[in-house]
Parts: C-alpha cells; structure tokens; sequence
C-alpha cells in the first residue's frame, strides 16, 4: 500500500473504506488506485466518492453503448469535443444524447454497482493519486452509504451456491427444460434476456457487460432464475461426456491357438468376368 | 442540488404529497428521495411481488403502477420504463388532504420530467 500527493499521509487507512472515510474527513479530491482482481479506480471529490471505474462492472460508457441509449459515432464525437474529459457529461446532455436525470441515475447506478464488484474480492494495494477526469453526474456519496448498500446487497445474494462472489464466479447453464415451450413463458423480458444468456461459458459479469446492465441487477436475476430452478451451474464438460470407451471385458492379449482366433475379415475382392454390365435387353 | 431532487422536490409542492422516491426496480437502489418516504421503504419489494405474481397468474403487460391504501394515508408506486431497466416512482399521499386521482395525475407530470 503506497499514497503520495502533498498532504500529510493518511494514518488511518488499514482498507479501504477505513481510506475512504479518512478522505471523507478531510474533504479531499483524489482518485484511489486500488490493484488486484478486479481492481479499479476511485474517483474522490471533495470527500465524496463521485464514481468508480472497475473491469469487473460495466461502467456508465459501456451501460451507455452496450444498451444502445447512443451509438459509437456520436460517443466518439463527445470524447474528440472534450479532450481533457472532464466535461464529458454536461456534453452529453448538451447534445441532447441522454436527458440529464437519465445521466445522474446511470452514474449513480454505475458507482454502487463497481462498488458491489470491488468488494466480492480482497484488494491487493490501494494508493492515493492526484485526482484524473472521470466521467460522472452525481453530488457524491458518502462511504458510509457506499459500505451500507454494498452490505445489503451482499446480504441479498446470500445462498445457493454460496456468497455473493461465489455466485459471481459461477458459470451458470440453463437446464434442458427451460427451453420447452412454455416453461419461460412467465418470466419478465429482462429474466428471459439474462436465461437467453447462460450458456454455461459466461459469469455474471459477461453476461452483465454483453446485455449493457449492472452486474447486481443480473446476479438479482440469476439468483431468481436459480430459485426457479431454470439455472444450474455448469460443470466441466469432462464430467457430464458420456465415455465412448469400448465397454466390456478388455481384449485378451492373443492366444497361441490359432483355431480359437477370429478369421481376419478380408475386403471383397473383385474378379476379371464378373459384376460385369448385364446384357441389353431386346426392348431397351 | 441533482436534477433529480429538483424534479422530486417540485412533487411535493404537491397537495398532499407528504413524500417521494426514486429506486431502481431491480436492484432496489435509491437514487433521490425528498420529503417523508418512511412508508416507501419496501416499495421495491412489494413491485417486484406484484410483477411476478401477476406475470405467473397469466397477465400479460407490464406492470404500471402498485397503490396500497391504509386509513389515512395511499402509497402510490409508478413503475417508470426506459432504456435499461426500470426505476419506480413510490408517493406517499395523504388521504384527507387529496383524492387518488389526482394524485396521480400529477405524479405522472414529474415523472416524466425525471429523466428528461
């Protein structure tokens, strides 16, 4: 764990959300680097965490692109109008491409969302930078809030098969029968995107990235989809691979009596003068 | 102050209206509230329990809106779609002081300036 920056190090600063805190205190404007898996970029204003930028969440450009709320072409031409990048959310809604309570509401809901996803895995080292533009539109949250809703969301997910990163690990296949006529037939749009989607290669967090939705809101579904009973982990394909081993006694190593060795089946051969072409007959 | 606690503090100008909030349907996060939203706590919950309950009792649409009466008081819920999934719009409205219909009527209004 390293921190640098002019101020005075932060003394209590044993984790994150104790550095976090200690931020809080101080009002100060930083961005925390935290390495590890999935490790991520904290994004500190005034003492509030104002957004967190994470691989293991879909972040407000991929909730953005990946939903289709705007396309490549225009996402480009905001990022080439705004080269430092700290405006580019008043840009955004300059242009008309998202409303702006639309906006808050993505960031809002990306910054828990990294939040959730930093916490499903131990840290390795955190530090303290100097502050870089990230995109947001949200007053702040205070840690507090933050470990709050990150704890009931925890909370939420506990069960089969595990904890919250146990699910988040899990690759999750349909059973065969959810594809029967029928049977999904009862489930929201959303829970029948998500179902489309376990094909027993993707985590969570795939599936999250590719439909352009938070990572708790599909583990939400994939939890319902569990208690359904219309999911199931998937395990190896080694495991479940009916053997096409030869079945039966092994072959006995070959006797010295002839006579009780099977004749070896020789290929037909063909002869000169037969399977000839008939003859052609008189009304042909 | 965010363009959504400008949004939900102008509902509250409203007769009546002592209370809003506004979570996000599937995950249950609150994303502005303003006012009294001591009776919207479980507003998530109980939308969720209606939608799939209905959903598997055969109905066919989305759920629009869940309003559960107590003697004095109506706790309104609006489901409101967008892009992505939806946010729900929880009112709590006092009963001697405006009608239902009303009530919704004007929810209706600020809900669609929330994310415009």
């Amino acid at each position: 764990m390293t921190q640098s920056g002019t101020e005075e190090p932060l003394a209590d600063s044993r984790n994150v959300p104790a550095l976090l805190s200690a931020l809080r205190d101080r009002a100060r404007s930083c961005t925390v680097r935290v390495t590890g898996a999935p490790g991520g970029s904290i994004h500190v204003r005034d003492g509030l965490v104002v957004a967190m930028e994470t691989p293991g969440a879909p972040g407000i450009e991929g909730l953005l692109l990946r939903s289709g709320r705007i396309s490549e072409e225009a996402w480009s031409e905001v990022r080439a109008s705004d080269t430092t990048h700290e405006h580019l959310a008043a840009e955004l809604v300059a242009r008309g491409l998202v409303g702006a309570g639309e906006l808050e509401v993505i960031s809002l809901g990306a910054l828990f969302d990294a939040a959730f996803a930093l916490s499903l895995a131990v840290p390795d080292t955190w530090e303290v930078a100097d502050p870089v533009p990230a995109l947001h539109r949200n007053a702040g949250v205070t840690p507090e809030r933050l470990l709050d809703e990150v704890s009931r969301r925890i909370n939420l997910l506990a069960g089969e098969p595990g904890s919250a990163a146990a699910l988040a690990r899990t690759r999750l296949r349909s059973v065969p029968t959810a594809g029967l006529p029928g049977t999904a037939a009862g489930l929201p749009a959303r829970h029948q995107q998500v179902l489309a989607h376990t094909d027993g290669r993707g985590t969570a967090r795939d599936i999250a990235f590719a439909l352009g939705r938070g990572l708790f809101a599909v583990m939400m579904d994939l939890r319902h989809l569990l208690d359904r009973g219309l999911v199931q982990p998937h395990t190896s394909s080694a495991g479940i691979r009916p053997s096409t081993a030869t079945r039966g006694a092994p072959t006995a190593p070959p006797s010295t009596a002839s006579s009780a060795a099977p004749r070896p089946v020789t290929l037909p051969r063909r002869e000169p003068g037969r399977n000839s072409a008939p003859e052609p007959r008189p009304h042909d | 102050m965010s363009s959504l606690d400008v949004v939900l503090g102008r509902a509250l100008t409203v007769p009546g209206i002592s209370g809003a909030v506004l979570l996000d349907a599937v995950t249950g996060l609150t994303y502005a509230e303003s006012g009294d939203v001591s009776g919207s706590q479980d507003s998530c919950e109980i939308a969720e329990i209606a939608r799939t309950r209905l959903t598997r009792a055969g109905a066919s649409g989305e759920l629009e809106s869940v309003v559960v009466t107590t003697s004095t008081r109506h706790l309104v819920t609006l489901q409101l779609p967008r892009r992505g999934d939806p946010l729900l719009l929880c009112a709590t409205v006092d009963r001697e002081r405006t009608n239902l219909t009303w009530a919704l009527r004007e929810l209706h209004q600020h809900a669609d300036e929330l994310l415009a």
